[in-house]
């Protein structure tokens, strides 16, 4: 992890502005520690095991799915308009999982199944890298497109029907433990942390920062730009697909209205950056946003509160992200 | 034979009504989840405030979930109920497939478990319909209704949850008897959320493709994508279709009345009978009665315009 932004900023900055912009860097881990301590005092059972390992195993589906668009956003460039956005994710989970389940319904063998669902969201990452970066089209419309395109592609497999589908996979990823948590939990974690060292700690993520973030420093030292957001979007395709698995262990199948999710999960990536010093996407922000909307969802529940207020808070957590990241900006 | 079904179903209902007032054991102290799949329709509405407010009556305390049509909230609440260790949990309506593993654990955490319209293995009691009846009922209508010939219009987008395929195959059972009437191909989908534009558009849409004489009914297991179907159907001046449903949603017991109806009929479901019916079952059992049906099935009434003010009075909607 980077500190950089000290260097920039703070050694002119007086005392009093200092101090707050240490608490808004810090703000989200702040409100988040306080989230939990007051679910922890207030909701029955929520510091139980059972039910941590049961809001980090319920929150696998849309944190892989927010992982993608994450890596889309550090490759892009997190403008919301012209910088890199997926939109086709949670339709690419939608049509990943029809996959899967048609095929394993099929008797096609467990090996073929999950390299075809692979294969399923990788060709949707290419297709919409090939949009984006080839013809140059803005990412928020591009991949409007293909998540239309995409769930249209999933009703004709469907029909929009649920497609009910058991596999020893999803047996394992459903029902399996280890070390006394939940498999899902497990892939949850796993792929968390090859992401994050994927893109803190490799070459590949540090220039694909760098492509994000200034695009043409990038350039001008040789890097292609191109291809760095070409791979970004592959590895979202696969992120949708990764998710799919997760998803049809969770409904033991196919279901209708993934697309549902996406408002979610773009509210998550962003969410994530909060949780950044310098807020900037990175896969531990968007793990610890994801488990903090997860937390919110399950303290709810136990508190008896409508699960519609999660909403409602989500909303305002995003609000204070916009409004921290322009009052940062302005800081420095 | 109208007289006689309407009679028929009033006994029913009456011996329902008397069912429902019987002595029921306390909920003192009793903490009960009623776990919704929505509530964003009459029939999830009605059954879901009856539930609750029949809970508070026997003097429990109602823990309210409500998953608001999507899967993924239902089975993350279904997961997390299994925290909360309420004395019993009541799940209403959802595709078995999906809840059906989660039920499974509510039931091996101990917790009794109740359902309405979800005939799940792991279910102590399901509150329900007789949708066999609904769905033979209704077909019959249809039948007669169009003298046994014509094309039909169905609406099968929820197959997978049980109500819907109950009245889906009683259909086609009655259909199988009269060979003049087809279903066209392909089967139109409903959708949830958005069911009644949904429904109106496609069939405003296949109104075009089939002019006047090749439809002669329009079927759907419950009758959201009904109303959207009539709705098309009044805007397009072809009320000569007419169409099929299960609920008593108002909106379409509104439509019955309008001359030129394009309603043939609705069945009527008793949502807060239902929803009241299924708290007692768990007050009983919670109190040691052990010996409750798999199945406790609650009247409908096959409802057309002829009828429609004795359905009202009797649900209690006048």
């Amino acid at each position: 992890m980077s500190t950089d932004l000290s260097l920039v900023g703070a050694p002119t900055l007086p005392a009093a502005n200092r101090w707050q912009l240490k608490l808004l860097r810090h703000g989200a881990s702040l409100a988040f520690l306080t989230i939990l301590l007051v679910f922890a005092a207030t909701a029955p059972n929520f510091l139980s095991p059972t039910n941590l390992s049961n809001v980090v195993a319920q929150s696998a589906i849309l944190g892989i799915l927010a992982f993608g668009l994450t890596l889309v956003i550090i490759g892009g460039g997190s403008n919301v308009v012209s910088g890199g956005l997926d939109l086709s994710l949670a339709a690419n989970l939608g049509l990943s999982a029809a996959v899967y389940a048609t095929l394993n319904n099929a008797g096609a063998s467990a090996a073929s199944s999950i390299a075809l669902t692979l294969a399923c969201g990788l060709a949707i990452g290419a297709l919409n890298g090939l949009v984006v970066v080839g013809l140059r089209l803005p990412p928020l419309l591009a991949t409007l497109a293909s998540m239309n395109l995409i769930a249209g592609l999933e009703l004709v497999l469907t029909e929009n029907t649920v497609l009910p589908t058991d596999s020893p996979l999803l047996d394992l990823l459903s029902f399996g433990q280890w070390l006394g948590q939940p498999a899902l939990a497990w892939v949850f974690l796993v792929v968390a942390l090859l992401l994050t060292l994927l893109t803190q700690f490799s070459r590949y993520g540090l220039r694909l920062y760098a492509v994000g973030e200034y695009p043409e420093a990038a350039t001008a030292a040789g890097l292609p730009v191109a291809s760095y957001q070409f791979s970004s979007y592959l590895l979202s395709g696969l992120c949708g697909s990764l998710a799919s698995f997760c998803s049809a262990a969770w409904f033991s199948g196919s279901t209708t209205g993934s697309g549902e999710m996406l408002l979610s999960v773009v509210a998550i990536a962003f969410l994530g950056s909060v949780f950044s010093q310098r807020l900037r996407p990175s896969i531990t922000g968007t793990l610890l946003a994801t488990l903090l909307v997860g937390f919110l969802v399950n303290g709810f529940q136990l508190l008896n509160i409508s699960s519609f207020w999660v909403n409602g808070v989500q909303g305002v957590l995003i609000l204070l992200v916009v409004a921290s990241s322009s009052l940062l900006r302005g800081s420095v | 034979m109208k007289f006689l079904k309407i009679l028929f179903s009033t006994a029913l209902l009456f011996s329902a009504n008397t069912y429902a007032s019987d002595d029921v054991p306390s909920l003192a102290g009793k903490r009960i989840a009623i776990s919704m799949t929505g509530t964003s329709h009459y029939f999830d509405v009605k059954a879901f405030q009856a539930q609750v407010d029949e809970v508070k009556r026997l003097g429990g305390i109602p823990i309210t979930l409500d998953a608001g049509r999507n899967d993924k909230n239902l089975v993350t609440q279904l997961q997390t109920v299994v925290t909360q260790k309420p004395d019993a949990v009541i799940q209403t309506l959802g595709t078995l497939s999906v809840i059906d593993p989660w039920l499974k654990r509510i039931k091996a955490a101990g917790i009794p478990l109740f359902t309405i319209d979800a005939p799940s293995q792991y279910s102590i009691n399901n509150t329900t319909s007789d949708n066999y009846a609904a769905g033979r009922l209704l077909a019959e209508q249809l039948v007669k209704d169009t003298g046994g010939k014509g094309n039909i219009l169905v609406f099968n987008g929820f197959y997978g949850v049980p109500v819907c395929r109950i009245r889906y195959d009683e259909l086609i059972k009655a259909l199988a008897e009269h060979p003049g009437l087809k279903v066209l191909q392909p089967e139109l989908r409903d959708v949830i959320p958005n069911t009644v534009q949904d429904a109106r558009s496609q069939v405003a849409a296949l109104l075009n493709k089939y002019p006047k004489g090749e439809i002669a009914a329009i079927w759907s297991a419950w009758d959201i994508p009904q109303l959207g179907a009539s709705q098309a159907l009044i805007d397009a001046g072809r009320t000569e279709i007419k169409t099929y449903g299960v609920d008593g949603t108002p909106e379409v017991l509104d439509l019955i009345q309008r001359d030129d109806s394009p309603v043939g009929a609705v069945v009527a479901q008793q949502p807060v009978l239902i929803g009241k019916t299924a708290v007692q079952n768990v007050a009983r059992y919670l109190a040691g009665q052990k010996d409750l049906p798999k199945e406790t099935h609650v009247s409908t009434l096959l409802t057309t315009a002829n009828n429609l003010n004795e359905m009202q009075q009797l649900r209690g909607d006048q």
